[in-house]
């Protein structure tokens, strides 16, 4: 499985005592897809409790989603090789000690339900950037686009003579 | 693209879950564009990098397309 990514470090929440080590860190995850829509949302508890178990502090979460993978991920599970196209992605945000972290990461390196685990350093905040910056942007370059697209209809006639004239021209020639 | 995305979008922590963003940043291919391309600042582009090569290893991004 992936190392632990190294982003924010400014982001340490040390106590009074000075003590503590928590951070902010968030574990994104893809079960396997033969586990059924009925069997997700206890699978999904089950994890929430296992971080929690490691004395983890939920920040903010995700239901796991069922999405086409971008490519096909192989798992072997009891000497038997599967390969997967689709998987249920969650993910989790939550407070941990930054030892407790590796404990968890060996349990989840163990469970038979998860694909593949990606634990990184965040913040706190909603790191999913609003949508509405991006429509602001395209809604200001398609208004000069439609002016201009009017303005060529007004040239058109001015075209069509500069044409008659051309053909004029060859068949003068 | 020539001013960096991410400050005009007061963005400041890449996120490799946001596939709408990444996607920009790749070619068809699906390698990731240079810094030349993207116009996004030194500080960003280590950080775009990151998120789109976490992005390939959760499945959410192609390593090769096509």
């Amino acid at each position: 499985m992936k190392d632990l990514g190294v982003k924010n470090e400014n982001d340490s929440l040390v106590d009074e005592n000075g003590v503590s080590d928590a951070r902010v860190y968030e574990v994104g995850y893809l079960l396997v897809p033969t586990l059924g829509e009925e069997n997700v949302p206890a699978i999904y508890g089950n994890l929430k409790e296992l971080v929690s178990s490691f004395g983890g502090e939920m920040i903010s979460d995700e239901m796991p989603k069922m999405i086409d993978l971008a490519y096909t991920m192989e798992k072997v599970t009891a000497n038997v090789r599967s390969k997967f196209n689709t998987a249920y992605f969650g993910w989790v945000k939550f407070y941990i000690d930054s030892q407790k972290v590796l404990e968890l990461k060996k349990k989840l390196a163990l469970d038979a339900n998860i694909i593949r685990f990606l634990i990184v350093k965040t913040v706190k905040e909603n790191t999913i950037a609003a949508k509405r910056f991006v429509h602001r942007d395209t809604f200001k370059k398609r208004t000069p686009v439609m002016k201009e697209g009017a303005e060529n209809e007004e040239v058109v006639p001015i075209n069509k003579e500069e044409i008659d004239k051309e053909i004029d021209a060859m068949v003068a020639v | 693209m020539k001013q960096d995305y991410f400050s005009a979008n007061n963005i400041k922590h890449i996120d490799y879950k946001d596939i709408e963003i990444l996607s920009k940043f790749i070619n068809p291919n699906g390698k990731i564009l240079s810094h030349k391309k993207t116009g996004v600042t030194a500080k960003n582009q280590r950080q775009l990098s990151g998120a789109i090569k976490n992005a390939r290893f959760m499945g959410l991004l192609p390593f090769v397309a096509k």
